[in-house]
């Protein structure tokens, strides 16, 4: 078989691959920016104990790798009782990540917005998640813009990890059709083509957002 | 209808205020002035509460500015500041910066604060400006729609912390009109400022503050005819050329 024909042989697996590694990018975005927004409002809580739980968070799955992530959530937990089915534990532990990430871009942000801008607003008699949610949040999503495209960029090649708990995604459908056809080159090469569409596509909305974001201030 | 009792307030070790009382009525326009650092930015901030203090009291209105969040966020919002880098929302346009407290804090109706807003632009001579950015205005346009965001809060007092001193020359004065006007329709108003062409126009009183003192607190003709301290007389051969 030539590689031409191996290709479109194997195009439909391929492509069904990268429609379930999108569904897992899009979840993971999805909720993983929710997750991430709220991590940070707790970071800058002037509470004691909200910023010490958003910090011990960060701190966990920044320091430990995704793919141990991955091991525990859907092997480890089921001793606890809790069982979840692949994609699940793979949304479940993308967006964890992912959140925390998320959440530092978007405290970074907040920080980097003036406090002279929270002193206007509290001269308003605006209240500190007043503030936050009109004032600060829409200039700080601006400021967070370029990082927060960054971690979701590496978000959809993360999503790659989730093969090994046995969800068929694009990788793990490309590793299925090389054990049947011992033609290793050509489908890795395609797989990681695919990917390179994939954030290639991210990135250009990222700067799409960037503009538009800035044409509306200036 | 401000009245400070003895406000003292430490960053650490250093004194930032010690013992400052003063009490300020309606309708008096009280410029407070001294040297950089002096302590005038963090005096006028325990009035709206946005610098908590160690000791001694604050009240506006009766209203004990400290501890209660409820009544900070009700008492803040009839007591308006100008700041020195305009601090105006970049990301709003010019009418938006002036219907968002309307809105939020004041409960009033788009439609209400919109006119609102329009007839304070108008007042302050931008309001062809209503639709741009804070960004596309020059400086002394930008602190003439803080005034007008100041003003939409129907404020019973304004607190400006130096409002020219980040200005070019040339735009002081298009900041200054707009607050003697204020001045003479009797708002009340605590104005830390250097601009003593100003204080001697208007003021009814002048603070002079040094090392978070309040060393003279006397009538303006009081204070340039015949300051008490060296250190005012100092102050005031310097900055009068
Ligand atoms: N957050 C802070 N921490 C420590 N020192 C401060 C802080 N803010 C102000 N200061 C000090 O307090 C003093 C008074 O500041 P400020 O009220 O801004 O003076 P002024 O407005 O008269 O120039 C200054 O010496 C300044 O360095
Ligand atoms: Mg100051």
């Amino acid at each position: 078989m030539n590689t031409v024909e191996l290709l479109s042989m194997s195009a439909p697996r391929l492509a069904m691959g990268a429609l379930i590694t999108v569904k897992f990018a899009v979840a993971a975005m999805v909720f993983g920016l929710l997750l991430g927004a709220v991590v940070a409002v707790m970071s800058i809580s002037t509470d004691r104990l909200l910023p010490a739980c958003a910090r011990a968070y960060v701190s966990v799955m920044r320091g430990t790798p995704l793919l141990v992530q991955m091991f525990v959530v859907y092997y480890g937990l089921p001793d606890l009782g809790i069982s979840l089915d692949p994609t699940s534990a793979g949304i479940l532990t993308l967006t964890l990540n992912a959140g925390a990430y998320l959440s530092e871009s978007m405290r970074g942000a907040i920080l980097g917005v003036g406090r002279g801008q929270w002193s206007a607003a509290h001269s308003l008699g605006l209240s500190h998640y007043q503030t936050l949610r009109y004032v600060v949040g829409p200039q700080a999503l601006r400021l967070a813009v370029p990082s927060l495209g960054n971690t979701l960029i590496s978000l959809v090649k993360d999503t790659s990890l989730v093969s090994v708990i046995t969800v068929t995604e694009l990788l793990r459908s490309s590793q299925e059709i090389i054990a049947a056809t011992y033609q290793p080159l050509p489908l890795y090469i395609a797989a990681a083509l695919i990917y390179w569409v994939l954030s290639t596509v991210l990135s250009a909305v990222q700067h799409h957002v960037e503009g538009r974001l800035t044409l509306q201030t200036r | 209808m401000i009245k400070l009792n003895k406000v003292s307030k430490w960053y650490g070790n250093f004194q930032v205020l010690s013992d400052c009382s003063t009490e300020i009525q309606k309708g008096e326009v009280v410029v407070v002035c001294g040297p950089s650092g002096s302590g005038k930015s963090t005096l006028i901030k325990t009035i709206n509460g946005l610098e908590a203090y160690q000791q001694g009291e604050v009240h506006v209105d009766g209203v004990h500015v400290g501890h209660s969040h409820k009544e900070l966020a009700a008492l803040r919002a009839r007591l308006s500041m100008v700041f020195q880098h305009f601090e105006l929302f970049p990301h709003l346009s010019i009418l938006d910066n002036l219907t968002l407290a309307q809105i939020k804090v004041l409960g009033r109706n788009r439609a209400d604060a919109e006119a609102k807003g329009l007839k304070l632009l108008a007042r302050v001579g931008l309001k062809e400006q209503a639709a741009k950015y804070p960004g596309q205005l020059s400086g002394g346009q930008q602190q003439r729609v803080a005034i007008a965001r100041a003003l939409s809060m129907d404020p019973k007092a304004i607190l400006f912390d130096e409002p020219t001193s980040a200005l070019d020359p040339e735009m002081v004065n298009e900041v200054l009109d707009v607050m003697v006007e204020l001045a003479k329709e009797g708002m009340t108003m605590v104005c830390v400022t250097h601009e003593m062409g100003f204080a001697r126009k208007v003021a009814s009183r002048v603070i002079f503050m040094d090392k978070g003192n309040i060393v003279e607190d006397r009538r303006k003709e009081d204070f340039f005819n015949s300051p008490h301290s060296e250190r005012a007389k100092d102050f005031l051969a310097k900055i009068i050329h």
